[in-house]
């Protein structure tokens, strides 16, 4: 359908999608930063979000206020936005948007797991939970007294069940490291959205598929990057890595085998898209290459706001919002430990 | 000041003892306050220590408290329940070993990592791992002078404990102890001088009395000599002065005396 | 106090934390955190919504452990036990008060240090 999404987009999504616009030109901008970052006091920046647009959630927050509230209060917005264009949007569109709440969903998964195993509160951990990863049998999750009931009683109604059947044996179940097996979800999680996305087909397919290879190539990044010296064998490593993404697959072959930080770089550099962040890099650094990706990863989000008909926007202002929402915790923490020279570090500005 | 004293007996055997005591106290006293100033040396010096450490600790665990703040910023709000639940067994302990400052055990603590792997080392592998790394180490050795400054503060307070009860004998020994000790030695002598005195006295009030009774008996014996004389010169009519006379040789008083006198200085 | 010392587990002491959410988890990243068979845990996530008399229990416990040497305590939690900590007057464990992420270091507050400054006699 490439080409014509013009015809019919409107037709169901097109609502969404200027409601979504609509929020985007809400975040906040580099004046805003700007301001926040001359703040003397956590109330001070909560003076400056009220005439954002997190003003409403903000202004009925009585002093002392700790950075914890301001990100619980800035996230509940997110939520709020998302789940009334979730509540409103067709088919296609909500599935989507599901597909984008997994990642959170499989973090929310892995918490109550390992809270049961630990017997921690059920209440206590359903608080920590993502609310954008919520779904209706969460808490049900914690009846379960070891992986295998889990599984069986539980997680078999979730989304996320394939991703245990086709990838997690029950033996894994029981012994594996809850870290691998968070990672081995979000592999499969990200396979099949990559895959939803190229069958929704046209602009999606193609901005989504961008984005979601960013992703991936990302996470491959990081988990050759932390995994150096641990236990994880190479073959462990490499069953962790996405079947996508423009390291597919050669770069991965040579990032299992990797051994420091070096040797990631010259896999990494080998991809055109990449070697432009690496020179940024001086040798030997990597301690920049967060902020780095994750500037990499909002100029895709902004950019995908250039092309009109496709749902990336939803999924790219997801993104834009969460990293707003750590911007806005960088400097929050940074007034709040006195360490203003450091806010310009963590702020990545989103226009 | 106090003029305190043992009961005691006076005697030459007691002022023996108490000499020796007071030998003892003494050098008690010298050695205890050079524990003291042992002591009180240490304390000085961990004094400034603890003050340093306690203002230093504000920087170190800001910095910590930084790391972590980085590390909830490359890898999410949710870190910290993952970290809450990886939680199993310490690899972060403290080792005790002991400190001796003059007699004076101080516990002394030093931190140490349990090597291997632990179920932190993959924590935030997908996102965030570095920075976790990293804030993990500038934790450990935020921990690692934690604990010096807890060896500083255990120290403090043994020492202060120590210094107290060093400084309560020292006292003790200097303010009264000792000065007892010179008051009853120099009661003692004090008494056995007395005695002495007393007993010279009484020998000078012998002397006297006997004296007094040798000079009695001397003029009874003149007089009766001289009623003697007369009454013979009266009966006899003999010439008064005549060593050849026989009858002189019967009654010689004023030798017979003179010897009497003798005997009487013997017995002294 | 020899019999604290002898007391030493030659396989180390623990160390305890009573402090927020956010500082006890750098601790238990670093290595702190203890969890016994019994699920007995050596560390307590003081919030706005924990009462007093738990924190007080909780130090008293610690402080009765015999595989405890430090105890680290936040200042701000500190502040709620204060007459507690101040009865305590043992060498071990040593009781240390830390700075909390969301107040700098206050060291007059310290109550160890107070007395310091005052046997040093500068204020």
């Amino acid at each position: 359908m490439y080409g014509f999404e013009m015809m019919s987009f409107n037709i169901k999504d097109g609502f969404l999608e200027s409601i979504v616009r609509g929020h985007r030109s809400g975040l906040l901008t580099v004046a805003d930063y700007n301001n926040l970052s001359q703040c003397e006091t956590l109330d001070d920046i909560k003076l400056n979000l009220t005439s954002t647009d997190y003003g409403a959630y903000l202004v009925n927050e009585a002093s002392p206020i700790y950075t914890a509230t301001i990100v619980e209060k800035c996230t509940q917005k997110l939520v709020n936005d998302w789940n009334y264009m979730r509540t409103q949007a067709d088919e296609k569109l909500a599935t989507f948007m599901d597909y984008c709440t997994y990642g959170h969903m499989i973090d929310n998964v892995v918490l109550i797991v390992t809270g049961t195993l630990h017997e921690r509160d059920v209440q206590e951990l359903l608080d920590k939970c993502h609310p954008l990863g919520m779904f209706d049998s969460i808490a049900t999750l914690a009846v379960a007294q070891n992986m295998r009931e889990l599984f069986r009683l539980v997680l078999v109604d979730t989304p996320l069940a394939p991703y245990f059947s086709e990838n997690l044996t029950h033996e894994d179940l029981d012994e594996m490291n809850i870290e691998i097996m968070r990672n081995t979800l979000y592999k499969a999680y990200l396979d099949d959205f990559a895959a939803y996305c190229q069958s929704l087909g046209g602009a999606t397919a193609e901005i989504m598929g961008d984005m979601l290879a960013f992703e991936t190539d990302r996470r491959a990044l990081n988990i050759t990057l932390n995994s150096i010296g641990t236990e994880l064998t190479r073959e462990d490593r490499k069953k962790l890595y996405s079947n996508f993404g423009l390291l597919y697959p050669h770069g991965h072959n040579e990032l299992a085998m990797a051994e420091d930080f070096d040797q990631i770089r010259s896999a990494m550099e080998k991809v055109p898209a990449y070697s432009g962040i690496f020179s940024k890099l001086g040798y030997g650094e990597s301690q920049m290459l967060d902020k780095l990706l994750y500037e990499e990863e909002v100029k895709k989000c902004v950019d995908c706001f250039e092309q009109q008909f496709h749902y990336g926007v939803f999924y790219a202002y997801m993104k834009l919002r969460e990293q707003e929402i750590r911007n806005v915790m960088w400097v929050s923490e940074c007034v709040a430990q006195d360490q203003k020279g450091r806010i310009a570090d963590g702020i990545v500005y989103l226009f | 000041m106090s003029t305190a004293r043992y009961t005691v007996a006076p005697t030459v055997t007691m002022l023996t003892m108490m000499k020796a005591r007071l030998v003892g106290a003494t050098k008690g006293h010298a050695l205890l306050k050079k524990k003291a100033d042992a002591l009180t040396m240490r304390f000085r010096q961990l004094l400034k220590e603890i003050i340093e450490a306690k203002e230093n600790l504000g920087a170190t665990m800001k910095g910590s408290f930084f790391a972590y703040t980085e590390a909830q910023y490359a890898a999410g709000e949710g870190i910290k329940h993952t970290i809450m639940d990886n939680v199993d067994t310490a690899v972060v302990k403290v080792r005790g070993a002991l400190d001796n400052v003059a007699g004076v055990k101080i516990p002394r603590f030093s931190s140490f990592v349990i090597p291997g792997e632990t179920k932190m080392d993959l924590t935030g592998l997908g996102r965030g791992g570095q920075q976790l790394q990293s804030c993990r180490k500038a934790y450990q050795s935020a921990v690692e002078l934690l604990v010096q400054l807890a060896n500083l503060q255990t120290a403090f307070l043994t020492l202060d404990e120590a210094l107290k009860v060093t400084n309560r004998r020292v006292n003790a020994l200097e303010n009264v102890v000792k000065p007892k000790l010179e008051n009853t030695i120099s009661y003692i002598k004090a008494e056995l001088d007395e005695l002495e005195r007393e007993e010279f006295f009484r020998l000078k009030k012998v002397q006297k009395n006997k004296q007094k009774n040798q000079a009695k008996a001397e003029a009874e014996f003149a007089t009766a000599m001289a009623e003697l004389q007369e009454a013979t010169a009266d009966t006899l009519d003999m010439p008064p002065f005549d060593p050849k006379m026989p009858g002189q040789n019967v009654q010689p008083p004023a030798s017979s005396s003179l010897l009497n006198y003798k005997e009487d200085d013997m017995l002294f | 106090m020899a019999g604290a010392v002898a007391g030493i587990p030659p396989d180390g002491m623990l160390l305890a934390v009573l402090a927020d959410e956010d500082t006890i988890t750098g601790f238990l990243l670093a290595g702190v955190g203890n969890v016994d068979l019994r699920k007995k845990r050596n560390y307590l996530v003081v919030d706005s919504k924990t009462p007093v008399r738990q924190i007080e229990s909780s130090f008293k416990e610690f402080c009765a452990r015999d595989d405890i040497a430090v105890i680290l305590i936040s200042q701000q939690v500190a502040g709620q036990i204060r007459n507690v900590i101040q009865q305590h007057n043992k060498p071990i464990p040593a009781v240390l008060e830390i700075p909390s992420k969301d107040c700098p270091y206050d060291p007059a507050q310290d109550t160890l240090l107070t007395r310091v400054k005052h046997i040093a006699g500068f204020n």
